[in-house]
C-alpha cells in the first residue's frame, strides 16, 4: 500500500512512458497486414503507418532485411536508454540489471568469435548495444576464464557472476557454452534475489517471469546437452535454482537422457504440460522453443495488467524484442520468397 | 453541405485532383477503407514520391551541414504534371548522386586528413617525452624500473641485462584513458610503462568523424608476447596506433613528410569543398520549389488511392463532401482540370448524392473570425447545421473578459500589442514559426485587439487608468465644508442631499443633482467606502450580464429547434425552462432596475435588500423588521408567491414531458406499423418520418426524390429520436430516455442557480485586478512620486521599472490569462450549456495549401 502511494512520486513518469511505447507495440492486425506484403517496400510502407513512423524513411532503396534490423534494434535500445535515463533508483539498478543478460550474450559473442579467428572489428558492430561497456572490445586480450576474469571482467557488474567459471581451463567451444549458462544461472538467481529484495508487486510480477526462465533454461540446457559428452553432474550444475522446477525438477531433469523423459518431467508440472503437449517435432507442428516464446509473451503481457511495479520494463523490452523478432522473421521470409512459413511469427496481442 | 460523386477519366484525374487541391473545398471520403495502404492503385507513385522525399532530405541536411542559406519561394509552384515527376526523379538522382560521390571523395581525403593530424599530434607529443627523458634521466629511470643504462630518446632501448624495451604509440579517446590504464596494468601485471598526454584542442575521429578529445599514449614493454596483448588491447579500446620510428632523425623526417602532405591534403580539401559549395548553392535555389512539388504530387496520388476505380467504365468514382455554394466553382475546377490533361473528349462529371450521414461541419471563415471560431471548436465542432455561437461570442467574449480585466490604461496597452501584431500581420507571419507561445498570441491577434478595446471602455466606465480615476468633465460633488471642520476630522461625509451640517439652518448641496457624464464619479477615488459601493453596483451589473446571456442562450435553443423541427422540444423543454428562468431571475433583473430608479439618496436607509428578498421569496416568509426586508409594493406577496409555484411547476414538466411524449409516440407508431404491415409497403410511413427528420432543406427535397432509395433495413441509422422500431429494445431505450431526462433536468434547474452565482466571478476578478493595480501603485510607484526635490525625481526614475514590468506580467499577462480563462469558462459552461451540442466533426478540405501550412518543411 506504502508502495503504491508512494510509486509515481519518482516512478511515475517512467511508468507512463512505458506504458506509452506498449501501446505502440504492433496488433494482430498489423501483423495480418505485413504478412500480406508482397515485397520489402511494402513492408516499409506499412510500418509507416504504425509507431514506427519514418524509422525507415531516410534509407534509401532497396531495402535489405539488415537495415530493418539495425534499425529495430536501434529504435528499442535508444527508447530503453530514454527510460534509463529517466529513472531513479532503484528503477535504475533494476533496468541495470536487464542489461546484464545483453553483457553475457555480447562476451560470449566475441569468445566464439575469436575462437573462430575473427576480427574484433567485425564483431563488435554485431554487438548488442545495450550490454556493452568499456573492456568490452579487450576481451580478445583472455586465452583462459582466469585471465578474462583478472583482466576484463573484474571491473563490470558481472564479476560476481564469473567466480564459478574461474575452474575452467581453456576456452574451447564447450567450454564457452558452460561458462554462458553458469554466468546466465548466477545472473538469474541474483536477478530474481534483487527483485524478490524489491518486493511487493515487482517481486511478485518479476519472480514469476524470471522463475518461467530460469525454467526454460533448465529444460533447454538438458534438451540441447544430450550427446555432447556433458555429465549429468555437470550439467546439473548450470541449472538457475530459480524456477519452479527447483529442486525436486531439476533432480529429475539431471537423470534424464531423452526428450521423452525430459517431456515427462514436464508433464508433472501444469504450466510446462500444455507446452510441451503443443509442441511437436514434425515440420507443421510449433518447436519447443516457440511455445516458450508464447508463454514468455504470454507472462509479458499479463505484468501489464497491474500497477504500480517494474516488471512492465523488463516486460516491454521482452515484448518489443519478440516483435523485432517477428518483424526480421516476417521480413526474411519476404525477401526470400518463403511464403510458406510467414505466418510462424509469435502474435503478441 | 452535400455529398457528391466525382466520375473521373482515369487520364484527367491527376489534374482534376491537382486543381481541386488548389481550390481547397473539398473533404474526399476514403473508399477503400479496407484495401492496405501498400495495395493500392498509385501506390508506386506514392513511393516514387517518398523516394523523391528523402533524396530532398538528403539534400537539405547536406546544405543544412554547410549553413547555406535556403531560398523560400515566392510563388506558389503549381503540382506538376505526370509526365514532369520523371525529368523531377532524374535531377534528383543526379544531386544525390553527384553529392554522393563528393562526399565518398572528401570522407575518404577527411579521414587521411584526420588520421595525419593524429600522425602529427602523436610526433609531437612522444617527441615531448623522449625530450623529457634525455633533461631529466633520473626520475624516467626510476619510472621505468630502475634500468639505469636505457638511452631513451635514442636508437633501439636497452636495458643492462641487453633486453630490448620496445614501444607502442598511439592516440585513444579521453574517456577511455583510465580503463585503458587499467587494463593495460592488469593484463600486462604491472610490466608496462605508460606516458600520455592530452591534445589540447578537439580532434575529428578519423572513423566517426567526430570531434573528440584525444590523448597520445606511448607504451613502453618488453618482449613479444606483450606486445602481442597491448595490440590487442589497444584494437579493443579502439586506439589509433601511429608508427614512430626510434631514431630521432626518422621522427624529424616523418614529422616534416605528415606536414607537407597534411599541406597538401588541405588544398586538395578545400577545392572539394569549393565544389560541393557550387552544387548545394545551386540546389538550395530550387530546393523549397522541389519540396512543394513532390508534396503537391504526393498529396494528389494519396487522394487518387481513396477513390473506386470502376473498371468496367474506365474511369474512377470520387465521392467528397462538398459545401453547396461552391459547386460551381468545382466544376470549373473540374472543366479546367479536365482541359488541362489534354485528352478531354469525356469530361468529368459531378453527381449529388443522397445521403443520411452527418456531414461534417464547415463555415465559413476570416482571418478574422478564425480565432473565435478556435475558441469554440477547442469545446466542441458544432453539430451539423446547429447555431454556432462564434458570432455571439465575438463580441460577448471579449466584453466579458473586459468586464473583469477593467482598466484604461491596462486595455490600452493590450490594444497596442494587438494592434502592432495585426498591422504587421504579413511580416509577422512566418516569424518565430516554431515559438509556441508567440504563435498562440498571434493566433489569437483579434481576440487580443477586442479584448483590449472592450477593456478601455469598461476602464471608462469604472473610472480607472492604472487604478487612477480620471476627472475630465468635473465631478459632480463639491466638497463645501468649512477649514475648521475639515481641520478637526479624519474623514466627513458628502451626503447626496443639502444637509444640515453646522446645526445653524444651513443647509449646503454637495451633489449637484446630475450624475457625472460617463462611468464613475472621480471622486470615489477618495472616498473611503469605494470598495463597498462598487462592489454594490458590479455585483448587480454580474447578474444583470449573466442572466442575460443565459437568457438569450435559451432563445438560441429555441432556434435549434426550429430548425431542427423539434416541436415537442419547443413545447417540453424551452417552454418550461425559459419559465424558470424568468419567474426568479428575470424578476431579479427587474427588481435591480426598480431599486435603482426608485430609491435615491432621501430613502436609501428604507431600500430593500434584494439579496434578503430573494432568499424569503423562496422561503415564503415575508417579515417586517429590519425595513430593508419588508415588502415595497402592493401584492408582492402574492405575485412573488405565484412566481415561485410557476418555477416549481416547471421542474415535473420537463422531467416527465419528454419521456412521456417519447412513449405515446412510440405506442402511436407501433400501432401504426402493425396496420402498414398488414397494407403492403410503409413507404409512405417512412416517407412521413423523413419529412419529419431531414433538416437540411437540400437533402429534404432528396428525400422526395428518393423516397424508393430508403427501405426499412436503414432506418435504425437515422438518428435515436424516432428510429427504434423494435418491440424489444423498447424497454431498455425508454429507461435511458428516463435517466437521460432526470440528468438534463437536474443540471438545468441547478444550473440556473450555480451558473447564476458562476456569473459573480465578474465581479470578483474585476475587484482582485483594481485592487491589485491599487496595490501596485501604492507600494511602489507612490513611493517615488510622493518624495519631494530631486531625490523625488531620482526615485521614480528607479521605482518606475519594477511597477512597469510588474503592471506587465502580473498585471497584462497574469490576471489577463486568468480573465481571459474565465471567460472562456462562462461562454463554455454557462453559456454554450443552453443550447450547443457540439457532436459534429470538422470538414476537413483537401487542400494544397492547409497541407503546406500545417506541415512546414521540418528540420
Amino acid at each position: 500500500m506504502k508502495d503504491d502511494l508512494l510509486f509515481n512520486l519518482d516512478h511515475g513518469y517512467a511508468e507512463g512512458l512505458c506504458r506509452g511505447f506498449k501501446s505502440g507495440i504492433l496488433k494482430a492486425a498489423d501483423y495480418h497486414n505485413l504478412v500480406q506484403c508482397e515485397t520489402l517496400e511494402d513492408l516499409r510502407l506499412h510500418l509507416q503507418s504504425t509507431d514506427y513512423g519514418n524509422f525507415l524513411a531516410n534509407e534509401a532503396s532497396p531495402l535489405t532485411v539488415n537495415v530493418i534490423d539495425d534499425r529495430l534494434r536501434e529504435k528499442t535500445v535508444q527508447e530503453f536508454q530514454h527510460l534509463r535515463n529517466v529513472s531513479y533508483e532503484p528503477l535504475s539498478t533494476f533496468l541495470d540489471y536487464i542489461t546484464y543478460a545483453y553483457m553475457i550474450d555480447n562476451i560470449i559473442l566475441l569468445i566464439t568469435g575469436t575462437l573462430h579467428q575473427r576480427a574484433i572489428g567485425d564483431l563488435l558492430p554485431r554487438c548488442h548495444p545495450l550490454g556493452s561497456f568499456e573492456q568490452l572490445g579487450a576481451i580478445t586480450v583472455a586465452d583462459t576464464p582466469a585471465q578474462l576474469y583478472t583482466a576484463v571482467l573484474v571491473d563490470t557488474p558481472l564479476a560476481p557472476y564469473f567466480i564459478d567459471c574461474i575452474s575452467e581451463h581453456d576456452l574451447d567451444e564447450l567450454n564457452v557454452e558452460i561458462i554462458r549458462s553458469t554466468l546466465y544461472k548466477a545472473y538469474l538467481e541474483d536477478f530474481y534475489n534483487f527483485c524478490k529484495k524489491l518486493g511487493g508487486i515487482t517481486a511478485e510480477v518479476m519472480c514469476e517471469i524470471l522463475a518461467f526462465e530460469a525454467d526454460r533454461r533448465a529444460f533447454m540446457i538438458t534438451i540441447n546437452s544430450f550427446d555432447t559428452g556433458l555429465t549429468q553432474d555437470e550439467r546439473a550444475k548450470l541449472y538457475p535454482t530459480c524456477g519452479h522446477l527447483h529442486p525436486d525438477g531439476l533432480q529429475e531433469l539431471r537423470r534424464t537422457d531423452n526428450y521423452d523423459a525430459v517431456r515427462d518431467v514436464a508433464s508433472r508440472y501444469p504450466q510446462y504440460k500444455i507446452l510441451f503437449e503443443g509442441s511437436g517435432t514434425n515440420s507443421g507442428d510449433k518447436t519447443i522453443e516457440d511455445k516458450f516464446f508464447e508463454h514468455e509473451v504470454k507472462l509479458n503481457m499479463n505484468a501489464f495488467l497491474r500497477q504500480f511495479h517494474f516488471g512492465i520494463f523488463y516486460a516491454y523490452l521482452k515484448l518489443k524484442e519478440q516483435e523485432n523478432r517477428n518483424i526480421i522473421w516476417i521480413a526474411e521470409c519476404i525477401a526470400q520468397k518463403h511464403r510458406a512459413r510467414i505466418d510462424n511469427y509469435i502474435p503478441i496481442f | 453541405m452535400t455529398l457528391c460523386q466525382l466520375f473521373l477519366q482515369p487520364d484527367a484525374a491527376y489534374s482534376c485532383i491537382s486543381e481541386l487541391g488548389e481550390l481547397g473545398i473539398v473533404q474526399f471520403r476514403d473508399l477503400n477503407p479496407n484495401v492496405n495502404s501498400f495495395q493500392r492503385k498509385y501506390v508506386n507513385e506514392v513511393r516514387r514520391c517518398e523516394e523523391m522525399e528523402r533524396k530532398l532530405r538528403f539534400l537539405e541536411t547536406e546544405i543544412k551541414k554547410d549553413e547555406l542559406p535556403i531560398y523560400d519561394p515566392e510563388d506558389n509552384p503549381d503540382a506538376p504534371k505526370p509526365r514532369e515527376m520523371i525529368d523531377l526523379e532524374a535531377t534528383f538522382e543526379k544531386l544525390d548522386h553527384e553529392l554522393k560521390e563528393i562526399n565518398t571523395n572528401a570522407d575518404a581525403l577527411l579521414r587521411n586528413f584526420n588520421e595525419l593530424t593524429e600522425l602529427k599530434h602523436n610526433l609531437t607529443m612522444t617527441q615531448g617525452f623522449f625530450d623529457d627523458a634525455i633533461s631529466h634521466p633520473v626520475g624516467v629511470m626510476e619510472d621505468v624500473g630502475g634500468e639505469r643504462e636505457m638511452e631513451l630518446g635514442g636508437q633501439t632501448t636497452t636495458t643492462a641485462a641487453g633486453m630490448k624495451l620496445g614501444f607502442i604509440t598511439g592516440v585513444v579517446p579521453r574517456e577511455r584513458m583510465v580503463a585503458f590504464e587499467r587494463m593495460l596494468w592488469r593484463v600486462c601485471r604491472g610490466n608496462v610503462f605508460l606516458r600520455q598526454a592530452e591534445i589540447p584542442e578537439l580532434i575529428e575521429d578519423p572513423v566517426s568523424g567526430e570531434k573528440l578529445h584525444k590523448t597520445v599514449f606511448v607504451v613502453f614493454f618488453q618482449g613479444e608476447q606483450l606486445k602481442n596483448r597491448v595490440q590487442k588491447i589497444c584494437e579493443g579500446f579502439r586506439a589509433n596506433i601511429y608508427p614512430c620510428p626510434e631514431n630521432p632523425h626518422e621522427r624529424r623526417e616523418l614529422a616534416m613528410g605528415v606536414m607537407t602532405r597534411l599541406e597538401d591534403l588541405t588544398v586538395v580539401l578545400s577545392q572539394t569543398q569549393d565544389h560541393r559549395q557550387r552544387v548545394l548553392a545551386a540546389t538550395s535555389r530550387n530546393l523549397r520549389t522541389w519540396q512543394i512539388k513532390v508534396k503537391k504530387i504526393k498529396a494528389i496520388y494519396h487522394t487518387m488511392n481513396m477513390f473506386n476505380n470502376d473498371v468496367a467504365r474506365k474511369c474512377l468514382i470520387a465521392e467528397c463532401w462538398a459545401p453547396v455554394s461552391e459547386l460551381d466553382r468545382i466544376q470549373l475546377a473540374l472543366r479546367k482540370g479536365s482541359e488541362a490533361s489534354g485528352g478531354g473528349t469525356v469530361s468529368s462529371v459531378l453527381n449529388r448524392m443522397v445521403t443520411r450521414e452527418q456531414p461534417p461541419t464547415h463555415h465559413k471563415l476570416n482571418k478574422f473570425t478564425q480565432g473565435f471560431q478556435n475558441l469554440v471548436d477547442a469545446y466542441g465542432v458544432a453539430t451539423y447545421r446547429e447555431i454556432n455561437p462564434m458570432p455571439f461570442v465575438l463580441i460577448t467574449f471579449p466584453f466579458l473578459f473586459a468586464v473583469m480585466f477593467g482598466d484604461a490604461g491596462h486595455g490600452i496597452l493590450v490594444t497596442i500589442f494587438a494592434l502592432w501584431m495585426v498591422l504587421k500581420e504579413r511580416s509577422l507571419k512566418d516569424k518565430w514559426r516554431n515559438q509556441e507561445v508567440w504563435t498562440i498570441f498571434f493566433g489569437g491577434r483579434y481576440i487580443i485587439l477586442l479584448m483590449g478595446i472592450f477593456s478601455i471602455y469598461t476602464g471608462i466606465i469604472y473610472n480607472d487608468v492604472f487604478s487612477k480615476s480620471l476627472n475630465i468633465f468635473g465631478s459632480s460633488w463639491r466638497v463645501r465644508f468649512g477649514d475648521d471642520t475639515l481641520a478637526k476630522h479624519d474623514s466627513v461625509m458628502l451626503e447626496p442631499t443639502p444637509y444640515n451640517y453646522t446645526r445653524s439652518g444651513d443647509y449646503r448641496q454637495m451633489f449637484s443633482g446630475t450624475p457625472y457624464p460617463i462611468g464613475l464619479d472621480p471622486v470615489w477615488q477618495l472616498a473611503d467606502n469605494k470598495i463597498t459601493y462598487t462592489n454594490s453596483v458590479k455585483m448587480k451589473f454580474a447578474i444583470i450580464i449573466g442572466i442575460t446571456q443565459m437568457g438569450f442562450g435559451l432563445f438560441l435553443s429555441l432556434w435549434n429547434h426550429l430548425h431542427f423541427n423539434h416541436r415537442h422540444a419547443i413545447y417540453l423543454e424551452f417552454l418550461p425552462q425559459i419559465i424558470f428562468l424568468a419567474c426568479i431571475f428575470f424578476y431579479l433583473i427587474i427588481l435591480i432596475f426598480y431599486k435603482w430608479t426608485s430609491f435615491d439618496g432621501s430613502k436609501a436607509t428604507d431600500a430593500p435588500s434584494l439579496l434578503i428578498h430573494l432568499i424569503n421569496m423562496i422561503l415564503f416568509s415575508y417579515k417586517t423588521d429590519p425595513p430593508s426586508a419588508a415588502v415595497f409594493y402592493t401584492g408582492q406577496k402574492q405575485f412573488q408567491t405565484f412566481l415561485i409555484l410557476l418555477a416549481v411547476l416547471c421542474v415535473p414538466w420537463m422531467l416527465l414531458g419528454k419521456p412521456i411524449y417519447r412513449i405515446v409516440m412510440n405506442k402511436r407508431r407501433a400501432n401504426y406499423s402493425t396496420v402498414t404491415n398488414h397494407a403492403a409497403g410503409n413507404d409512405s410511413d417512412v416517407e412521413e418520418q423523413h419529412q419529419e427528420e431531414f433538416h437540411d432543406p437540400a437533402e429534404k427535397r432528396g428525400v422526395v426524390l428518393d423516397a424508393d432509395v430508403r427501405d426499412t433495413d436503414t432506418e435504425d441509422m437515422l438518428d435515436d429520436e424516432h428510429s427504434h422500431q423494435q418491440h424489444h429494445q423498447h424497454e431498455v431505450e425508454m429507461s435511458e430516455v428516463w435517466v437521460e431526462q432526470g440528468i438534463h433536468t437536474i443540471e438545468y434547474f441547478l444550473g440556473c442557480i450555480s451558473h447564476t452565482a458562476s456569473y459573480l466571478r465578474l465581479w470578483a476578478l474585476s475587484l482582485a485586478h483594481a485592487q491589485l493595480s491599487e496595490v501596485l501603485w501604492h507600494m511602489i510607484l507612490h513611493l517615488g512620486l510622493s518624495m519631494n526635490g530631486y531625490g523625488g525625481a531620482i526615485a521614480s526614475f528607479f521605482v518606475f521599472m519594477p511597477w512597469s514590468s510588474l503592471t506587465v506580467f502580473i498585471l497584462l499577462l497574469m490576471e489577463g490569462l486568468s480573465a481571459f480563462l474565465h471567460a472562456l469558462r462562462l461562454h463554455w459552461v454557462e453559456f454554450q450549456s443552453k443550447f450547443y451540442k457540439g457532436e459534429g466533426y470538422p470538414f476537413v478540405p483537401f487542400s494544397f495549401r492547409l497541407l503546406l501550412d500545417e506541415a512546414p518543411v521540418e528540420a
